[in-house]
């Protein structure tokens, strides 16, 4: 195990003297799961409200099909993206593969349903009598959707969580569609497999305790908000 | 007597194909009480959610001050409010509930004031409170704030649907008063559902009756409910839990509820020609109909509350007072089905 202790030392060495190279995985990171994240959100809240606050013919199919989507293996998004980016595939004009936009817009499909399932069941959890207590008070069509949405944006927040840790851990997507080129594409998990079967443990552990430096940040600031409002 | 405020033609209203509610006609005051009794599931609640433009009726149409509206409808949204039978607050403090609606109207100036104001009306003054989340009330605290949040929209009208049903006494009281102020302040008109009769009939213009969706009456009708069977000696009726016989006409359905309108205390004199029945209880309680001046009594029989509309004179002149007994009769043509 002094293998593991020598690789945490290494890690503060790394990430005190400011390596290029551990630094632009991070970066690399940051970018394509904000860019993600945004998307999905942007998509998938309305989305999920819709799902979670209307009835209508076949909404336990749409359901069924965004919870299954829900486990979507990484890799068969990879694959599929992939196949719509390489130079013979219906996208392939745009030059998208081994891009961060190409992992971004993988990671989107990964978090979408993600998003859209766990929004649709915090609409779903907020009190019936939520819609005649609004309307009640004189509120208009969009004055209903904004706070029946801030009503529920403890689940909401829970659900853009749950959405961005997958996107920041995931390995599948990151490494077929952006290919894992190093100061240009290579995230922090692709880094993380690369660096360990090179036997660079110190790196790889450096960039999990920066992974887990950022999931703690946005735990400590969710629960900031959640304490404020 | 100026046009109303509310007038509904030819509506209904069903829920998976079962009509829940069905109106010919209505109108209501301004500036009027108006009560809804009637037993749970009679359509008091869905005619308060169609007032409201809660939801919009299946057929039918709604006018306020002449103008037909549905829900979201520009002309009524800021006028008119319900406060709904089971308390319900939204996720914010207490002042962002009671604010709530003011800023939805764009009330940026006095909102501290006007909030304030509201809360004193319902008995909740004081700076803690406003700072008091949703979750730290108690159930009266809750409707009483609820409450406040539409006192402080100064509505044209007010929507009450068992206001005091899951509160305590001290609380009931607090919203009775305040309710009834919001009318005297601002000319706001009421229509309370409740099962207080009492207090309905106190303070009430007008007491409709609701019973299967429709309205047929001033809620001074005594309504007896099935099951009825076929008695052995012959007729229909039902066997009291003090042994007596209730006997009715033969009804449309076992299930079916007769409506027995005129009691009178049995003086011996009788007129019509259908069968006399007589019935013995106890008075439990006399009220004051505000509008007409006249007494009713509530007379206990057999588990059942039977109503009869007294002169004052006739309540002292017979000793009709509440623990006495009384022999009430009725005619068995005079029984009708609902």
């Amino acid at each position: 195990m002094e293998f593991l202790s020598n690789g945490f030392v290494q890690a503060f060495h790394l990430l005190w003297s400011g390596n290029a190279e551990t630094y632009s995985a991070i970066w690399a990171t940051v970018m394509v799961s904000s860019y993600s994240i945004c998307c999905s959100l942007i998509a998938g809240i309305p989305l999920g409200f819709c799902l979670g606050y209307f009835d209508f013919r076949g909404k336990k199919s749409v359901r069924t099909v965004v919870d299954t989507l829900m486990a979507l293996p990484t890799v068969f998004i990879g694959l599929i993206v992939y196949a719509f980016l390489t130079r013979r595939g219906p996208l392939g004009d745009f030059s998208l593969l081994f891009t961060l936009p190409g992992i971004a817009i993988g990671q989107t499909i990964l978090a979408l349903p993600i998003v859209i399932g766990l929004s649709a069941t915090a609409v779903e959890s907020t009190d019936k009598k939520l819609r005649t207590a609004i309307i009640s008070m004189g509120a208009n069509r969009q004055q209903l959707f904004m706070s029946s949405l801030w009503e529920a944006r403890h689940g909401l927040l829970a659900g853009a969580i749950a959405a961005y840790g997958r996107v920041m851990t995931e390995v599948g997507i990151s490494m077929m569609v952006g290919g894992n080129i190093k100061w240009h594409t290579r995230t922090i998990t692709t880094a993380i497999a690369l660096e360990t079967n090179k036997g660079q443990f110190g790196m790889g552990v450096a960039l999990g305790l920066v992974l887990l430096t950022i999931a703690f940040c946005v735990n400590v600031s969710v629960s900031f908000l959640r304490r404020r409002y | 007597m100026g046009p109303p405020i509310f007038a509904i033609d030819a509506l209904k209203h069903t829920y998976a194909g079962k009509t829940v509610l069905e109106i010919e006609h209505l109108e209501i005051q301004p500036a009027s009480i108006v009560g809804l009794i009637g037993p749970n599931g009679s359509g008091k609640s869905t005619l308060l959610k169609m007032l409201g433009l809660i939801e919009k009726p299946t057929r039918g149409e709604i006018r306020f001050k002449g103008r037909r509206v549905a829900p979201f409808s520009d002309e009524a949204r800021f006028r008119i409010t319900l406060l709904p039978q089971e308390p319900f607050l939204m996720k914010r403090n207490v002042f962002r509930n009671v604010a709530y609606g003011l800023k939805l109207r764009g009330h940026g100036k006095q909102l501290a004031e006007d909030v304030h104001q509201a809360l004193a009306m319902v008995g909740l003054p004081g700076e803690e409170i406003v700072r008091r989340p949703w979750y730290a009330l108690s159930g009266g605290e809750t409707q009483r704030v609820a409450l406040a949040a539409r006192l402080a929209l100064k509505p044209n009208v007010l929507l009450l649907d068992e206001p005091t049903a899951s509160v305590d006494a001290a609380s009931a009281q607090l919203i009775k008063e305040a309710a009834l102020k919001a009318r005297q302040d601002s000319g706001t008109t009421l229509v309370i559902a409740s099962h207080d009769w009492q207090w309905l009939f106190e303070i009430c213009d007008e007491v409709l009756h609701l019973f299967k969706g429709n309205i047929f009456g001033t809620g001074r009708e005594t309504i007896i409910f099935g099951p009825w069977q076929q008695l052995d000696e012959g007729g229909w009726g039902k066997i009291l839990s003090d042994a007596q016989l209730l006997r009715v006409p033969p009804p449309p359905a076992p299930e079916a509820a007769a409506l027995i309108d005129l009691l009178s205390v049995d003086t011996g004199s009788s007129t019509g020609s259908g069968e006399k029945v007589v019935l013995n209880g106890i008075v439990s309680r006399l009220s004051l109909e505000k509008k007409t001046g006249q007494v009713f009594a509530t007379i206990i029989a057999g588990g059942h509350a039977f109503t009869m509309r007294l002169a004052l004179d006739q309540q002292a002149r017979q000793s009709i007072y509440p623990g006495e007994s009384i022999a009430i009769h009725y005619r068995l043509d005079q029984v009708k089905w609902i």
